[in-house]
């Protein structure tokens, strides 16, 4: 800033300097065109999103944050970001990289669930039974952190349920995408997401945000029920919602054989339909064709 | 199903107040089950969002749609408690020649109406009902019973699930969804263009409205009947 004012007086009537009015000049057309916070940059050199767009950022839930608040001094050791020996310093996948425990100063509750809850538990065990292992997965295989389901620079606050729960269907689909089709195929999808209907459930209403629970335990899973469907029993969690056997463990025989009588029912349904549909149209077709028939002899 | 009563010679009543009121409410209960239910089936398409921001919102559909089906479901009880008035105290018969029960002649009928089409064989002489008609009435009337089971499996799975394995709802649902498409390609289509759009009706046939049909008609469509009246 004050290297700023020191321009400033350079420049105002009574300085005659054309040298240094150029020099001001470029440094705030650089102020004004150039990137806002360099060090933000989360991708390697050259592929997009290297920057953040400070308008979009302004207009986020962090978007009064100064970069120091989340990002810290960007040092390690005597070394700081950017570094023009390396320029690969301190710069890669954030999602990995970044120590998210800073997101536990300001959002204590949700990071403490996240911490026992099913994302959490495998990340660890990813990160710490094979260790060399982990890195070799492929980054879709890696257990979540915060950053994989939450734009930290974009993250939009005072959205309504029904706006939270459609990007929540799209996000938890990166994933899983054939949980988030067949919860689009059910009821709660259709009422949630198609409809808007802020009653009907989203993925996290039952299968918990920050916890994500699978829900494979009958007792959770009623717990989960019983939170729209207070006469909810043990019977009533069975009812089938994600009607697939992707990502299903093979001893869960019980729905698997569910998932596979429904397909039954639903191709000899199919197959129902379509004889006696056809029948009848052909019945009705030919019928208009022979009565077309008739009357144009009649008339002739 | 009744006997028929000579206003003159030319006219004749064909369906009676009861049948003619039972007709619309079923029409009208049909159709808003048909557009509430599609409209959450196929939610994602621009129409049923229409539809449901027209009635306001996914509840409202869910509501509509459950009135709709006690007023028809209200209609399938009112004519069962009919066809026990009917046997128990008019003394008609339920099974015979001119009731809608199915019987062999309507398959030998369809067969030869069917060489009709194709100009190989006469029109059969129909009685007070029709292979077809038989088959609406039917198809209506069963399909109304196990659509309405399906139907409070999805209304009430809670009370269900207590003494039945959870993939029942599932399959409801399956059911539920299937007898629909049927139901409505059948009933949208086939039953209008049978009735009202085949050339011999068009543009609308008034019997079930009116309840009037004339001798032409009935020599024409119910020669059978027409005998058993006029011996």
């Amino acid at each position: 800033m004050n290297a700023f004012m020191v321009e400033l007086k350079k420049w105002l009537p009574g300085q005659k300097r054309f040298g240094d009015r150029l020099l001001f000049c470029l440094t705030l057309s650089m102020a004004l065109l150039g990137p806002q916070c360099p060090e933000a940059a989360v991708t390697p050199h050259g592929q997009p999103g290297w920057f953040i767009d400070m308008g979009r950022f302004a207009a986020s839930a962090h978007g009064t944050f100064s970069c120091e608040q989340c990002h810290g001094d960007m040092k390690r050791g005597q070394t700081m970001h950017p570094d023009s020996e390396d320029p690969f310093f301190l710069k890669g996948n954030a999602n990995r990289q970044y120590d998210y425990k800073r997101c536990n100063a300001c959002h204590k509750p949700v990071f403490e669930q996240y911490l026992i809850g099913a994302h959490a538990k495998v990340l660890l065990k990813q990160q710490t039974d094979p260790p060399d292992e982990y890195n070799k997965l492929p980054e879709k295989q890696k257990a979540p952190t915060c950053g994989n389901c939450h734009s930290s620079h974009y993250v939009k606050g005072h959205l309504s349920r029904v706006e939270i729960g459609r990007q929540m269907v799209s996000v938890c689909g990166t994933c899983h995408p054939a949980q988030s089709a067949t919860y689009l195929d059910n009821y709660h999808g259709k009422a949630a997401v198609n409809l808007g209907d802020k009653h009907a459930a989203f993925c996290t209403d039952c299968h918990g945000a920050h916890h994500s629970r699978s829900l494979k335990d009958k007792k959770e899973a009623l717990t989960a029920c019983k939170r729209c469907h207070p006469e909810a029993t043990e019977g009533f969690t069975q009812v089938v919602i994600h009607n697939t056997t992707r990502d299903l463990p093979e001893n869960d025989r019980e729905k698997r054989a569910h998932v596979a009588l429904i397909r039954v029912v639903t191709v000899l349904m199919t197959i129902l339909v379509l004889l006696v549909v056809g029948f009848f149209y052909g019945h009705s077709f030919i019928w208009m064709l022979r009565e077309l028939h008739e009357k144009l002899r009649k008339h002739k | 199903m009744t006997t028929q009563e000579k206003q003159s010679p030319e006219t004749f009543i064909r369906f009676s107040p009861l049948q003619r009121l039972l007709h619309m409410v079923v029409m009208i209960g049909f159709t808003g089950l048909a557009v509430t239910g599609f409209s959450l089936k196929f939610s994602a398409q621009w129409w049923a969002h229409g539809f449901a921001w027209l009635v306001g919102g996914a509840g409202h559909l869910a509501y509509l749609h459950r009135f709709f089906a006690v007023i028809t479901y209200g209609c399938v009880l009112v004519h069962i408690i009919w066809l026990f008035y009917f046997k128990l105290v008019l003394k008609g018969s339920i099974t015979g020649p001119q009731s809608l029960f199915p019987k062999v002649q309507d398959i030998k009928d369809m067969f030869q109406h069917m060489g009709y089409f194709f100009g190989r064989r006469s029109i059969p002489r129909f009685n007070r009902f029709t292979y077809w008609e038989k088959f609406d009435y039917l198809a209506l009337f069963l399909g109304m019973n196990t659509m309405g089971l399906t139907g409070l499996f999805l209304w009430f799975p809670e009370f269900f699930t207590t003494f039945l394995p959870g993939v029942f709802i599932n399959l409801a649902q399956v059911l539920h969804l299937y007898e629909a498409i049927l139901a409505v390609a059948l009933k949208f289509v086939v039953h209008i263009v049978t009735t009202h759009l085949r050339p011999e009706t068009f543009p609308v046939e008034k019997t079930i409205f009116n309840g009037k049909t004339t001798r032409e008609k009935m020599m024409h469509e119910h020669p059978e009947e027409l005998d058993s009246i006029e011996v």
